[in-house]
């Protein structure tokens, strides 16, 4: 899984980026429909839960984030690396 | 459960200011109430004047919206009329400490079964950044243009004297730490208080050189000391920011009586 940013939670106040001690965040530079900078994952395969399905570790992201505005999504390419372990 | 699950998404987003501290402290609590398994049904979310009191608004469960600094009172009658009830308050530092400091510290006496939680921003962010009782020295406010010449009140050193049960204090950098503190909080009986220092970039960073929140997280990282390394260094008299630094880390955890146990009639008197 790897951490999403909802832009309409998101206040653009980076803190996601300093707690991250991977780096997976980085400072956002386009403005959301909110008025606000969302901040962008730029690193997600640097996540510590990058190879995880459940159960995630860390989240300082998620437990620091005061808007509420990053959760755990499925990785995009787990589905076809799936598949391809199947048919292989 | 999510996170989420626990929140009023109709409310969503909600009013703090960007980079505000009062949503990390919403995370960490929920993330403890889901872990000992609390239900919302049987919480009632007490709190007073403050942006910190605004937390129960945006939580899916029944909240008493009190007058400024009587959250503790009410929540006092409120479990002692309904003990079944798990009652949680949420206050600040000015609606806990400054207005409502003798309910504090009485109730700390009584031990009542309630868990109080404290979000210290270090200032009266709400009404425009005056000087509160918790501004560390020297810190420039709107009433203290060229420092605060006073020094601060130790929340949780009062707590431990005035007799609370559980007693601890983080930052909202130690995410992990606040969320095993509020866990164990919430399990203990009797009057359990977690003081969390928390950032407020817009009305106390911004005239401090801190605008942005992470540079006050990095204060509170850099000027964090644990409770029991500073004793064992022996550094005397280590409290929030007399020395530059702010004492974290489990202050007290005991088992005192609680006021619902206490039985009628001492060995003092005749006991009617």
């Amino acid at each position: 899984m790897r951490p999403g940013i909802d832009l309409r939670y998101c206040k653009g106040c980076n803190i996601c980026v300093y707690m991250c001690p991977k780096q997976c965040f980085s400072n956002g530079v386009d403005l959301s429909a909110q008025g606000y900078f969302p901040a962008v994952v730029t690193a997600p395969e640097k996540c510590f839960n990058h190879d995880r399905t459940e159960k995630p570790i860390c989240e300082l992201c998620v437990l620091s984030c005061p808007d509420q505005a990053i959760s755990w999504e499925p990785e995009p390419e787990e589905k076809e690396k799936k598949d391809d372990n199947q048919t292989g | 459960m999510e996170l989420f699950d626990f929140y009023d998404q109709d409310r969503w987003p909600h009013v703090f200011c960007p980079g505000c501290g009062n949503g990390t402290v919403m995370n960490c609590f929920f993330r403890a109430f889901n872990e000992i398994g609390w239900k919302l049904d049987n919480t009632v979310f007490v709190s007073g004047i403050g942006c910190s009191s605004r937390i129960p608004l945006y939580i899916n469960s029944d909240a008493i919206h009190t007058t400024h600094g009587r959250a503790i009172a009410v929540a006092t009658g409120l479990k002692l009329s309904r003990p079944e009830l798990d009652v949680v308050v949420f206050t600040g530092d000015g609606d806990l400490g400054a207005i409502g400091g003798n309910h504090f510290i009485n109730g700390c006496r009584r031990n009542v079964d309630l868990d109080v939680i404290c979000i210290n921003n270090n200032i009266y962010g709400m009404t425009g950044g005056q000087a509160s009782i918790t501004t560390p020295h020297d810190f420039i406010s709107t009433t203290t243009p060229f420092g605060n010449t006073e020094y601060p009140f130790d929340l949780a050193e009062i707590a431990v004297a005035a007799g609370a049960n559980y007693v601890a204090r983080w930052t909202t950098r130690h995410v992990h730490e606040l969320t095993k503190s509020i866990k164990a909080s919430l399990e203990k009986k009797g009057f359990n208080f977690v003081e969390v220092v928390s950032q407020c970039p817009t009305n106390f960073g911004r005239r401090n050189k801190m605008a942005d929140p992470t540079a006050l997280l990095d204060w509170f990282k850099e000027s964090s000391v644990r409770r029991d390394k500073a004793r064992a260094a022996a550094i005397d008299h280590v409290d929030l920011n007399l020395a530059g630094q702010i004492t974290t880390g489990e202050f007290v955890c005991r088992d005192r009586e609680c006021y619902h146990d206490r039985k009628g009639g001492g060995t003092h008197g005749d006991g009617h």
